[in-house]
């Protein structure tokens, strides 16, 4: 596991990277995310199977821990949700 | 460099007799894959024999052992722990030395880097390493999905082996990372990780950059 980041860029990276692995998405695609695009609900392939190795893939990549309970439709709900939530997490 | 072939062979382990895939030939320098755990390891077997096809056509043997209770193994999950499945990839490298005449290198994806140091090898390689413990963690969130560890039934003493479980320290070894991933790497493939898709899956260009990786550095290791 590596060590919590200092780079709120970097996080921002890994979730892409994290989004376009596990969901099987075009990085390309995953690029042109922005705050607003909705995820959860919205892409067929973010089943719940899929939210599963999202959050396992970001606690291996950010080197965070995330518990069942604050995990919820609204954290998951948009791309802009996702990331204020990971670089709350792993910047501290 | 000999022709290439393949076959599917039966190797002695503990309590058993396992299956033993092989793709290249018996009696060139061998590769060793130790595949990674659980539902990981049925994401990654495409990606597998893709590597194992690259490397056979390079002049490597390259084979990949059931674990017991895995695969086309008789005996059940439940009945496997993490020593039987350390003793295995041993036990593996033992017959495809016999088998070859090398000592083989090991190359180990995930999870199996848990497991690959018993083996007897002259080198090993690693793909995104994985700790037991965020392995574990994984398998007991697949509840969001409906049902812990996805439907497998390992053991308790597995599991809590499984938690604990580090890679171990072995030389010579060489740490490959995917290029989306920072952590600690001598190299990153380009490449998804496939081993996280709920849907198995398998990639041209992460297969020949690992084959060509792997390819190298087991070159380096018969030095």
């Amino acid at each position: 596991m590596t060590a919590a980041m200092d780079d709120g860029q970097e996080v921002e990276n890994t979730l892409r990277a994290v989004l376009a692995d596990v969901l099987g998405l075009d990085p390309d695609r995953v690029a042109g995310f922005d705050e607003s695009t909705p995820l959860f609900g919205a892409l067929p392939e973010f089943d719940s199977m899929a939210v599963a190795g999202l959050l396992t893939e970001l606690e291996e990549r950010l080197g965070i821990l995330i518990e069942d309970h604050e995990v919820d439709a609204d954290m998951l709900e948009t791309f802009g949700a996702l990331l204020t939530f990971a670089r709350a997490k792993a910047l501290r | 460099m000999t022709a290439a072939g393949s076959a599917f062979e039966r190797y002695r382990t503990r309590n058993s007799e396992e299956w033993l895939m092989r793709i290249g030939s018996e009696d060139a320098p061998a590769i060793l894959f130790v595949p990674p755990l659980f539902e990981e390891m049925n994401r990654t077997r495409a990606l597998l024999a893709s590597i194992m096809r690259r490397l056979a056509g390079c002049g490597f043997g390259c084979w990949l052992p059931d674990l017991v209770g895995t695969g086309e193994s008789l005996a059940p999950l439940s009945a496997a722990s993490l020593e039987d499945w350390r003793h295995d990839v041993k036990a593996a490298s033992i017959h495809i030395t016999e088998k070859s005449g090398y000592s083989p290198v090991v190359a180990s994806l995930r999870g199996g880097s848990l497991l690959d140091a018993s083996a007897s090898a002259i080198g090993w390689w690693r793909m995104s390493p994985a700790d037991g413990f965020s392995l574990a963690r994984d398998m007991k969130r697949a509840r969001l999905a409906g049902v812990e560890w996805a439907g497998y039934e390992p053991s308790e003493a597995l599991k809590a082996d499984l938690e604990a479980a580090k890679p171990m320290a072995v030389a010579p070894l060489r740490t490959v990372q995917l290029q989306s991933n920072a952590g600690q790497a001598d190299a990153r493939l380009p490449g998804p990780a496939l081993w996280r898709r709920s849907e198995p899956g398998n990639s041209e260009e992460l297969a020949e950059a690992t084959a060509a990786d792997l390819s190298s550095w087991a070159r380096s290791c018969a030095g």
